[in-house]
């Protein structure tokens, strides 16, 4: 608990202040937080950051329960399959595997081959600040493993009786999906949800090692928490880093918020 | 086991409490980023019975572990009574390490200091001036360029763990089979260059670019800016190169990039540093540059056919361009309770031959000049042609370089950016100069 709560609120110290890591931190008020304005590099670390969030989310979570709805068939070897959609969820955000998306990713890479087939230019995928954070985004779905186990789950517990009652009154796949599936999922689809916001504008090391801790090419893969990094470790500006890290609390709590309001009108809990 | 069908259960398992801890845990998580330095593992200065236990860190793999601590046990065994326990990483994270100590005020003795952090670190005291150290610390034997790079007007804040300059490599086996002679590597220009590349070029069908260096590293650009006549950092720690310079540095690019004789936007991805990785030993470039000391490593990923040329303009220049580097400075801390015995270390490391016997070029050539002539014999034949390259432009009259000024380290991210930016045509180059200017003038004086 101590190691938690000291630098906790030390940082919210920090935050009020100019601290270089060597002198000792100098009170300045709000001058952190009005300087973030006028930082062009730190809007744009807010827009890769969005811009991230807010497409791949709602991929990965569309991906995971596509994907887990086809599991929840009953097909034989389920465990296998769940393990083997589980597993890049586990490794994505690791070193070696965005290292290996460079590769694949790369000039000469799987994906340009492929695509080559069917007379499609080279891309540079990795090197190039159109596409860059795309790359990055198509990584995070390819993620999907960890909300497709919850939502597995959750399908599990929806009872098969619900399915062959709408089946007899004639409702169709899509309406069955809809008036049965999503109601009843909704809770685990807002708990899925939840968690993948706040770890989405969390992101650092997929940017940091896809251009060697420089969220480049362009600023273009700048996440919010590389650029903190740099600013803290690099820059030594820990106070401004500081003050970063407490404003990127109150934007994932208002996001959060949000969608907790939003919770009343989407999510049905039936006890 | 479990395939069978779902359970008979209408109960959804998460209710609306369970959700609330679980977000709650999430959120608690942010701020604590910034307060979440990790030591070196710190190490206390047990010193036990009455002897001395100086801490260094530095950077670097296990080859230079290996040939540092050769280095170091015959130190040791020199002076009974000091020992010297050694902490080393990659250089990714050595720096907000390094930082991190500092500010827990574990200072080590004697670390491993980047060339643009000095003066983070110097200009808030946190570093012992050298200068006091005369008498322990004899640097005599530098010449005037590698003694001047860590001065900081009257004090010296380090000492070159080695020197390493950058060069021009060209591949004479793809220069002769393309018929394109290679120029005279000590007067030739920029046009040169240019005409060369192109040649290779057109004759490979595309197949191989004649020249490719990348236009936001540093160090290429400041020998362009010293060649026109301006300091990239002046002597008062200001922004010294001008608009006009940037933009034609981004032009004699974009115009090799255009005629084809350098690659296309986007050829360059992040692939890793060795020289077995590079586009030079894969064929895909005949010529770039390369830092010095990495001659060796280069040179048998091309099958030992590089030959080692200065940067193109130093002869048709306003001024020499080119400078004498390092690789990283050596540096004390001030807050040092052993500050003695760590000058009297880096004294050895630097005069005393038989450390440098032991270490190699690992850091660049020997910064003291009668210990380089010494230990030349010693090397391999392409670290020899290296450490004649490095005397070579020692030997010379260079203008002044000087140090990176706080918050210099931001201006390389800056000039990463709008590199880019030109790369792609986003940007002109004349208001990618513009703009450079503009955000690097804001970055020195924040």
């Amino acid at each position: 608990m101590l190691f938690t709560v000291v630098p906790f609120f030390a940082s919210l110290y920090l935050a009020f202040t100019d601290y270089n890591l060597l002198n000792t931190p100098e009170w300045i008020g709000l001058e952190n937080f009005t300087a973030m304005f006028s930082d062009p590099a730190l809007l744009q670390s807010l827009k890769v950051t969005f811009v991230y969030t807010f497409v791949s989310v709602p991929l990965s979570l569309a991906a995971a329960l596509g994907v887990a709805m086809i599991l929840n068939r009953g097909i034989r070897g389920l465990p296998w399959y769940r393990a083997v959609f589980y597993l890049p969820s586990l490794l994505g955000a690791s070193v070696a595997v965005v290292l290996l998306w460079r590769y694949i990713f790369g000039l000469n890479g799987v994906v340009n081959a492929f695509l080559g087939r069917f007379g499609v230019e080279r891309i540079a995928w990795t090197s190039d600040p159109d596409y860059a954070l795309t790359t990055l985004i198509i990584l995070h779905v390819w993620t999907f493993g960890s909300p497709m186990v919850i939502f597995l789950a959750g399908l599990r517990q929806i009872p098969v009786m619900y399915y062959e009652a709408a089946a007899v009154d004639g409702a169709s796949k899509w309406r069955r999906f809809r008036s049965i599936t999503l109601p009843l999922l909704s809770p685990i689809i807002f708990f899925n949800l939840i968690q993948s916001l706040i770890a989405s504008f969390q992101t650092f090391t997929q940017g940091f090692v896809m251009n060697n801790g420089g969220g480049g090419p362009a600023n273009s893969t700048l996440f919010y928490n590389l650029y903190l990094y740099q600013q803290g470790f690099n820059q030594f500006n820990m106070g401004y880093a500081s003050a970063m890290a407490w404003t990127l609390l109150v934007i994932i709590a208002a996001f959060t918020a949000l969608t907790f309001i939003s919770a009343k009108y989407w999510v049905n809990y039936d006890n | 086991m479990q395939n069978d069908q779902p359970p008979p259960l209408s109960r959804t398992a998460l209710g609306r409490r369970d959700l609330m801890k679980a977000t709650g845990l999430g959120l608690a998580a942010t701020p604590a980023l910034a307060a979440c330095g990790r030591g070196f593992g710190g190490g206390d200065d047990d010193d036990s019975g009455d002897g001395v236990t100086l801490n260094m860190v530095w950077w670097g793999d296990a080859t230079r572990a290996e040939l540092t601590q050769a280095a170091l046990d015959i130190f040791m065994e020199k002076n009974e009574g000091i020992t010297i326990e050694v902490e080393y990483q990659d250089s990714g994270p050595y720096q907000d390490k390094l930082a991190t100590r500092f500010a827990a005020g574990d200072a080590p003795d004697l670390m491993a200091m980047r060339m643009d952090s000095l003066r983070e670190y110097a200009d808030r005291d946190a570093l012992l001036d050298l200068n006091e150290y005369e008498g322990d610390l004899d640097l005599s034997g530098l010449s005037d360029s590698a003694a001047t790079l860590a001065e900081v007007g009257e004090s010296v804040y380090g000492v070159p763990a080695g020197l390493n300059a950058i060069g021009f490599v060209i591949r004479k086996d793809l220069a002769e089979q393309y018929g394109a002679a290679i120029p005279d590597g000590d007067t030739w220009s920029w046009e040169d260059l240019a005409a060369f590349a192109q040649t290779v070029s057109d004759a490979s069908g595309g197949e191989v670019f004649g020249t490719g260096f990348d236009a936001q590293t540093l160090a290429n650009i400041v020998v362009y800016c010293r060649q026109q006549g301006e300091d990239f950092f002046t002597e008062a720690g200001e922004l010294g190169i001008s608009a006009a310079t940037v933009q034609s540095w981004f032009e004699l690019i974009g115009g090799m990039r255009q005629s084809g004789a350098y690659p296309p936007a986007g050829f360059f991805e992040e692939i890793g540093g060795s020289p077995d990785q590079s586009y030079i030993a894969q064929g895909k470039l005949a010529s770039q540059i390369i830092p010095t000391n990495n001659f060796l490593g280069y040179n048998a990923a091309c099958g030992g056919n590089l030959v080692l040329l200065r940067i193109p303009g130093e002869t048709q220049g306003a001024r020499r361009g080119q400078s004498v580097d390092c690789p990283h400075l050596w540096s004390v801390a001030s807050a040092s309770e052993h500050p003695e015995e760590a000058v009297k270390l880096l004294d050895f490391l630097t005069n005393d031959p038989e450390a440098s016997l032991a270490t190699g070029t690992t850091r660049g050539v020997p910064a003291n000049s009668s210990v380089a002539e010494e230990i030349k014999d010693s090397l391999e034949p392409d670290d020899q042609l290296a450490t004649e390259y490095l005397m070579g432009l020692q030997g010379e009259d260079l203008p002044r370089s000087y140090t990176y000024p706080p918050g210099g380290s931001a201006i390389a991210d800056i000039l990463d950016v709008i590199a880019v930016e030109v790369e792609f045509g986003r940007t002109s180059p004349a208001d990618g100069a513009a703009q450079f200017i503009e955000e690097a003038e804001g970055a020195l004086a924040a």
